[in-house]
């Protein structure tokens, strides 16, 4: 059985088991992440303008037709999470989630799903993010988070295991991850990993109790098909709300990878912290989704 | 005039009330669910009601410009008698229609009550008299108060409830009804209801309030308005002054057809009274004969077909409003510290001028974007009864938001501007070491740390050796609050994951307006 298939089945099998408003349990629809020898290629885009340099590091990665077959429903969840613009860095940078919606659609995705559970209340955190009009803009069905579509998924981890995770979800055939590279109290930064977050509904803060092994199950449970770190801005103090342009650095960068353990060890690198520092990628390395060495990973720069 | 005319009159009428009560809930709903960050504000109704301005100004000694724009519809008044709360006013609008559905049987007799007429006078002297004390009560029993108050806290979230809980039961059921309720339900889930429920603390007792006054109709037509409105009762005693005035002409057969609709149970024939005449041209209609007319003439002295409440009443009710203002002032809450735990809104002044201007109208719970603001049942002493207070359990003060500040009629919330908001200080975060995860159980935690909204954080964590709940030593991120980063926005304590009661609590601690002078 294809992948696609699994989901798809397991979806209809969902809203079959699933009572209206009752929460019931699915079937994970994971796929482990084996590391090859070699290692998935990561791409590191350098430039002006955001717009381009997420459309360079995909098409570097094999363009979006290699992560998207025809007619998929496709989810791009950003890092929709505080009530913050793009100057202060506290959210995915809104010209990345357009190129990646515009990109999807070009490679034959029957629908684009942009879509976060944010801290802030949602109306806000969609709107001044500026993530709302650009995926709106270019087509993207823009969707609040909606307690009513919460079911318990089942991430087999070793700290995190029955959870509530939206529905919509569950349901798409493709998952890109977005997230935006910056600081983070407790975890020390937020990238891809921790950006899954987002899907769980739920008493989330429960979950800091053992953040970094938490994080790791989230990402070995739930496969990211894409990845892209938006590192354009980045928030170096302060997060993961921030608020001070003092706060932000400019990068210029986007990370792109199949990989969501090699895309956050660059993006650690990238942000000066030694990735094998960083809680949750160790815990990722424990369970052997990759090797924390920057050196050990097959990255392509550019700069256009 | 004639029957024709009158019927005509009564159509316009009845069209600009449906005009003002749609435009009052669609500027409140705007003002509150709006997902724009222009909105409009609902509290334009407020400065056109002169018994606002005048508590206001009895208890501040200050103008608001704004509501010299009550003097409009006094002014008008002289000239149309009580059109106000005939044509304009939005909850008098209501009660007309409740009356009209709980109409009964033609022939029923009904006659002038006098007494219950008085009784809105009485309440308007002991609002006066309390407010001369510093006793504020015109909001509990002002039109716009309730209204503003009641669709808040009660019927907006109410109907919400109901339309969602309808159309989702609807939309997923298996067979042909989702087919037709689904595109319903999406359409009112992107553009009519609330992301999440709202929730208000006293909804049921405002709500069942609102009810008890509406079913009052049954017992006598526009009830609040004929006996208890306060606000009535002032035009009531500009009206008398006035120009407007119905009567017979001579082609009048004493059959007193023109009783059978008056708002007040009265009519031009008998028992005609200046004061009480909502102006609703009702009895014109009613008349076979076309006797009824409208003349503008000078106020006679005062004949037996005014109402008069007498000295005694008069100087009973300033006693009750005495005493209504003082007793208040001398319970505990007044004096210690204990009435301080709770938090206001920011911008809000001193507490005992809060008390005063505060009509407890509730815009602020309507706008506040986290459901953060909530009506007060004791927390602020008897007499803060629905001032708006600071919940943590239904929201947070939202760091980029100061809609609260912007639409207080009477400026018991001071307008502040964004950046003015934004280190304006509502209290101070405080740890209960006992319940704190970080401190109690030693776990990793520091969900506060992470919301803090302050561009510096004014909650921190430093990393300590503990032992936790195993009895194991551990290092754990142990949380603290910097109090003079501090503005006690409390998204701290609402987010904070422990079930029971927060680990960390916002309270009045240092809070910007104790220090106002």
């Amino acid at each position: 059985m294809k992948r696609r298939d699994f989901l798809k089945n397991s979806a209809l099998l969902t809203s079959a088991l699933c009572l209206p408003g009752a929460i019931d349990a699915v079937q994970p629809a994971k796929s482990s992440p084996t590391p090859s020898p070699a290692g998935p290629l990561v791409v590191k885009v350098e430039g002006e303008s955001p717009y381009n340099i997420t459309k360079k590091a995909v098409e570097t990665l094999g363009g979006m037709k290699k992560f998207i077959s025809k007619q998929d429903v496709v989810m791009i969840k950003p890092n929709i999470g505080w009530n913050r613009s793009v100057e202060q860095a506290a959210n995915t940078n809104p010209e990345v989630v357009k190129a990646l919606v515009e990109m999807a659609y070009n490679a034959g995705a029957k629908k684009v799903i942009v879509m976060d559970n944010p801290c802030h209340k949602a109306e806000d955190t969609y709107k001044r993010s500026g993530i709302e009009a650009a995926a709106k803009a270019a087509g993207a069905d823009v969707r609040y988070a909606d307690d009513n579509r919460l079911v318990v998924h089942d991430f087999k981890g070793e700290s995190l295991t029955r959870w509530q995770v939206y529905r919509d979800f569950l349901e798409v055939d493709k998952f890109i991850n977005v997230p935006i590279l910056k600081h983070h109290g407790s975890s020390g930064i937020t990238i891809a990993m921790k950006n899954l977050y987002g899907i769980l509904g739920g008493e989330r803060g429960k979950l800091h109790r053992d953040m970094g092994l938490g994080i790791a199950d989230l990402a070995y449970g739930f496969k990211s098909h894409l990845v892209l770190v938006d590192a354009y801005r980045i928030l170096l103090r302060n997060g993961p709300t921030g608020g001070r342009v003092s706060d932000v650095e400019f990068k210029k960068t986007v990370i792109a990878s199949s990989s969501i353990f090699d895309a956050d060890v660059v993006a650690a690198d990238l942000f000066g912290l030694n990735p094998t520092q960083v809680e949750f990628i160790q815990a990722a390395a424990d369970k052997k989704m990759g090797i924390p060495d920057i050196s050990k990973i097959n990255i392509k720069s550019l700069k256009i | 005039m004639t029957a024709k005319t009158g019927k005509n009159i009564q159509r316009l009428r009845i069209a600009i009330q449906f005009l003002f009560v749609f435009l009052f809930f669609y500027l409140l709903f705007q003002s509150g669910y709006s997902r724009t960050e222009s909105f409009s504000y609902t509290d334009y109704f407020f400065y056109f009601d002169p018994l606002i301005f005048l508590v206001n100004f009895i208890s501040t000694g200050k103008i608001i410009s704004l509501f010299l724009l009550s003097l409009i519809p006094l002014f008008l008044t002289l000239l149309f008698g009580r059109f106000f709360c005939g044509w304009v006013c939005p909850f008098g609008a209501i009660n007309q229609f409740f009356s009209w559905i709980f109409r009964k049987s033609k022939k029923e007799k009904k006659e002038v009550n006098r007494p219950l007429l008085k009784l809105k006078y009485i309440v308007l002297i002991i609002i006066l008299v309390a407010t001369v004390f510093g006793t504020q009560l015109a909001g509990w029993l002002d039109p716009f108060s309730i209204l503003t108050r009641s669709a808040s806290t009660a019927i907006n979230p109410a109907s919400n409830y109901l339309l969602e809980e309808s159309l989702k039961t609807g939309a997923q059921d298996k067979g042909i009804i989702s087919k037709a309720v689904k595109p319903a339900y999406d359409f009112a889930r992107k553009n009519i209801l609330t992301q999440r429920q709202r929730v208000y603390s006293q909804s049921v007792f405002i709500g069942l309030l609102f009810l008890f006054l509406i079913v009052m109709n049954l017992y006598k037509r526009r009830f609040f308005c004929n006996y208890l409105c306060p606000l009535g009762a002032l035009y009531g005693l500009v009206s008398r002054i006035g120009f407007f005035k119905l009567k017979t002409n001579p082609a009048c057969i004493s059959c007193n057809a023109c009783s059978r609709n008056c708002t007040y149970n009265g009519s031009p024939f008998k028992d005609y009274m200046k004061s009480e005449c909502l102006t609703c041209f009702n009895c014109t209609t009613d008349c076979p004969k076309d006797a009824v007319d409208v003349c503008l003439e000078l106020p006679k002295k005062a004949n037996r077909t005014t109402i008069d409440i007498g000295r005694r009443k008069m100087i009973g009710s300033s006693v009750i409003g005495l005493v209504v203002a003082s007793l208040p002032k001398t319970i505990i809450e007044a004096k210690t510290k204990v009435v301080h735990r709770f938090t206001r809104p920011p911008g809000s002044v001193k507490e005992k001028e809060f008390l005063s201007r505060c009509i407890r109208c509730g815009q602020c719970m309507q706008v506040c974007p986290t459901n953060y603001i909530q009506p007060a049942l004791t927390e602020a002493g008897i007499e803060g009864l629905w001032t708006p207070v600071l919940n943590a359990h239904s929201g947070y003060c939202e760091y980029e938001c100061n809609k609260c500040t912007q639409v207080c009629p009477t400026n018991a919330i001071e307008k502040l501007t964004l950046p003015q908001k934004k280190e304006f200080k509502i209290g101070t975060a405080v740890i209960d070491r006992n319940r704190c995860y970080t401190y109690a159980d030693g776990y990793n935690c520091a969900v506060c740390e992470e919301h803090c909204p302050v561009p510096t954080k004014a909650i921190r964590f430093r990393e300590v050796d503990t032992w936790n709940h195993r009895g194991k030593l551990v290092k754990v991120k142990q949380i603290y609050v910097l109090p003079k980063l501090c503005i006690g926005c409390g998204i701290c304590e609402n987010v904070c994951p422990r079930s029971d009661a927060p680990g960390i609590i916002c309270t009045s601690e240092e809070e910007a307006r104790e220090f106002q002078l």
